[in-house]
């Protein structure tokens, strides 16, 4: 197929027709302002307008081209390359120098990357304003089975205890005298707290210096807390924390929190591959930017209740520079966040100056101190 | 050119491929980056331009196979799927929380429910992927009930699970009829005449040589006295595991043997893997048939461990790369922060590590797809032998696009494919 170098204003061309899948030698003529298709028989099989003309998927070296708004899929295919640079140029769709899926492709980008911001922000703002909202409109029947639930999960988590001793303290014959101090400590503060719901505060058997409240008032204490603990002020200052965050509902609100991130993270970016460890850290930076806030409040709370009971605020801040100090490995609910500092010196200055009123007397404080003696 | 003027039919061999390895690297490297930068949203163009790529580039009998699916499509059909497993988990969620009996069996109705809506998400996808794909002027079309096809799919797997994989060659068979009974190209019906039993002969040496390490394990927990094992475990105490041991000098020498056996069945099953891929897609080809059109496949299993070592020869060498570049920036950080290791530091070491992950991942990934996944699809199309083919010249339109619900199920589910 040698031509003269002149505009080449007819060549050959394969036409399917889209109603049948015969496969036609077509003669392709460029009038001024459409392309004609007709049979070597003179069959015309259509007339395409410039600007309905669309370029189609199609190896290098053919150009495969289909009509806009065409009721059928016909394809017109050019294999002599000459001759289909003679088409790009006069239809506008036609673009085969791939700079209009480059563009395409850039358009994308930016918007994929702007989706991608505005998720973050979702995430950042949006989650922690939206569960927030919606946890003091949960009934205290749901947050109850929530606790259940999360109670279930964080027990199973947390009593890595060899048979014997029962994860909880204060069970054994042994221990009872040391329940009962804690018993009463509880009960002072719940008085001066006045919650919705009751309390149930237990001391288990994990060796780190922490405690933590879930969802619908159960309160866990950790021996390793008790054991550093210096005087009675010290463990009602950290129960007195906790007790905040049920009254705050801190519990409920993390776990709404989770879920939303899980939903906005897991399932609406889908699965790629190695997408489950960014959608884990994520998760993870942004949940402790959470918390940080609900602890100051907690500690506010925490110093307010004590004053309100006659304690000594200042225990909760003795008990967190201790800890604060020498972080114990492994899990740091209670103390995860670095500026324990900032924490200690709010609290010493809001705790309230009067003589404080002992929570136990010197016997009480040894049983509370032995209560995880027996097993 | 090749010989294949208009009107002449080829009737054997006729199947090419014509995609540019070194185009498809640049491809899928691209959609690697931009998958990261985007966690990936990009995902719905990048499996776009692969199929384009993928069909553009495969020419049976003179013509190339023509994808008109856009990104844009399996994004809405993203959307209205997570639309629909919104209330879906949420029932699960709330369904946990109840602690009734209801929330002892959530977990079973979920597995059996997400279980069934993966089959049909599957299903729809594969309609979703023929409407989208044009040949000589006509597409492909898929009919039939996806449900019909989930509860099959379900019941086979269970009985798969139940026969230790025996069934395995018959619900092949059994799936790949239903859904080849119900593809057109155009008015032309599709058929598969493939049957399990030869399949399960063709496999039957595998799956002994596989399983038979496990038998000789259990063997060896026969000898075990389990009354004396039982009572101990039942007594309890500190000293478990010594009493276990006094009352059962063999047991230490059977649990090691079973791990010794289980590793010896893991190595088996990755060094036979490309040899099973090859038998699988070998007898799938050949049981393809398009109304007088018959499929026949001589795909060599040599092959197909060419494009394995291939993978692995890449995966080393991107290893050492990825090595080489962790233990240069372990370096420079070690030495800045011999001084002080705050928080900051701390983030900045995770953050390395994270993207050091995501990167490994992306990238085997990308190997795995340029390498193994893209020569089997060569592979697979350059083997086959195609007769009858003067069928093609009378084929009718029929068949319109579907919607790309099935394939956003897919994909929220984690079950898509190509």
């Amino acid at each position: 197929m040698s031509r003269a170098a002149e505009p080449m204003n007819s060549g050959a061309g394969i036409y399917f027709d889209g109603v049948t899948s015969a496969r036609r030698d077509v003669l392709v003529e460029l009038a001024p302002t459409n392309l004609q298709i007709s049979g070597r028989d003179g069959h015309s099989w259509g007339q395409w307008p410039y600007d309905e003309i669309e370029e189609l998927t199609a190896p290098d070296s053919i150009l495969r081209l289909g009509r806009r708004g065409s009721a059928t899929l016909e394809r017109l295919e050019i294999r002599d390359p000459a001759f289909a640079a003679e088409i790009d140029a006069r239809a506008a769709h036609v673009d085969r120098t791939g700079a209009g899926q480059r563009r395409e492709r850039m358009r994308v980008i930016a918007w994929t990357v702007v989706a991608t911001a505005s998720l973050l922000l979702v995430a950042w703002f949006g989650v922690p304003a939206i569960a927030g909202r919606l946890t003091p409109l949960l009934p205290a029947t749901v947050e109850l089975k929530l606790g259940n639930a999360v109670n279930m999960q964080i027990r199973s988590m947390l009593d890595s205890r060899n048979a014997g001793a029962a994860f909880e303290c204060g069970i054994a014959a042994a221990e009872l005298r040391g329940r009962a101090a804690l018993d009463k400590l509880v009960r002072r503060l719940e008085e001066a707290a006045a919650l919705p719901l009751p309390l149930r505060t237990n001391v288990v058997r994990r060796d780190e210096a922490n405690a933590l409240a879930l969802p619908g008032g159960q309160v866990y204490v950790f021996q390793g807390l008790i054991a550093k603990a210096d005087n009675a002020d010290e463990v009602a200052g950290v129960i007195a924390h906790e007790i905040g965050h049920v009254a705050h509902r801190d519990g409920t609100k993390a776990v709404l929190e989770g879920g939303g991130l899980s939903f906005l993270f897991g399932m609406l970016l889908g699965d790629f591959v190695g997408g489950g460890a960014v959608v884990f850290a994520a998760k993870s930076v942004l949940q402790s930017s959470y918390t940080r806030e609900a602890e100051t409040a907690a500690d506010a709370y925490a110093t307010d209740l004590m004053n309100k009971a006659g304690g000594d605020a200042r225990g909760l801040a003795a008990m967190l520079d201790k800890i604060g100090g020498a972080p114990e490995p492994g899990m740091k609910i209670l103390l995860d966040h670095p500026e324990t500092k900032a924490r200690v010196v709010a609290i010493r200055k809001a705790a309230a100056a009067v003589s404080p009123r002992p929570f136990l007397d010197a016997g009480e404080w040894a049983a509370l101190k032995s209560i995880c003696a027996g097993s | 050119m090749t010989g294949l003027e208009a009107g002449g039919i080829a009737t054997g061999g006729a199947v090419r491929f014509l995609g540019q390895r070194r185009f498809y690297w640049r491809l899928l490297i691209r959609g690697a980056v931009l998958l990261m930068v985007t966690l990936g949203i990009y995902r719905f163009w990048l499996v776009s331009d692969i199929r384009r790529f993928l069909w553009a580039n495969t020419e049976i009998a003179g013509e190339t196979l023509e994808y008109t699916g856009t990104a844009l499509e399996l994004l809405l059909g993203f959307l209205v799927a997570i639309a629909i497993l919104i209330p879906i988990y949420a029932g699960f969620f709330l369904a946990a929380l109840d602690l009734g009996l209801l929330a002892k069996l959530s977990g079973v109705l979920a597995f059996a429910v997400l279980g069934l809506l993966g089959q049909y998400a599957i299903y729809r996808a594969r309609r979703y992927r023929l409407t989208r794909t044009v040949y000589r002027g006509l597409r492909l079309h898929q009919e039939g009930s996806a449900w019909g096809f989930a509860f099959r799919a379900m019941l086979w797997w269970i009985a798969t699970a139940l026969s230790f994989g025996l069934a395995y060659p018959f619900q092949l068979a059994s799936l790949e009829r239903y859904k080849m009974r119900n593809t057109f190209y155009g008015d032309l019906r599709g058929r598969f005449e493939a049957s399990g039993f030869a399949l399960l002969f063709r496999g039957l040496p595998m799956w002994a040589l596989l399983l038979a390490p496990f038998g000789l394990a259990i063997r060896g927990f026969l000898g075990v006295d389990w009354q004396a094992l039982a009572d101990a475990v039942a007594q309890g105490g500190d000293d478990v595991m010594s009493k276990i041991e006094g009352g059962n000098p063999g047991l230490g020498a059977a649990i090691v043997f079973a791990m010794l056996m289980t590793a010896t069945s893991i190595a088996l099953a990755a060094i036979l893997y490309p040899a099973f891929q090859a038998m699988i897609l070998r007898w799938w080809c050949s049981g393809l048939r398009f109304g007088d059109i018959v499929v026949h496949s001589t795909l060599r299993t040599r092959h197909v461990y060419g494009a394995y070592a291939r993978f692995v020869g890449y995966a080393i060498l991107f290893s050492i790369v990825m090595g080489i570049i962790g233990a240069f920036s372990l370096g420079v950080t070690d030495t800045a922060v011999s001084e002080k290791f705050d928080s900051a530091n701390q983030i900045a070491a995770t953050l390395g590590l994270l993207v050091g992950y995501v990167v490994a991942a992306l990238g085997f990934s990308t190997i795995y797809r340029a390498t193994v996944l893209l020569s089997l699809w060569q592979l697979g199309m350059e083997s086959l032998q195609l007769s009858g083919l003067s069928a093609l010249e009378t084929v009718k339109a029929r068949g319109r696009p579907s919607s790309a619900l099935g394939e956003g199920l897919a994909d929220a589910l984690n079950v898509g494919s190509y």
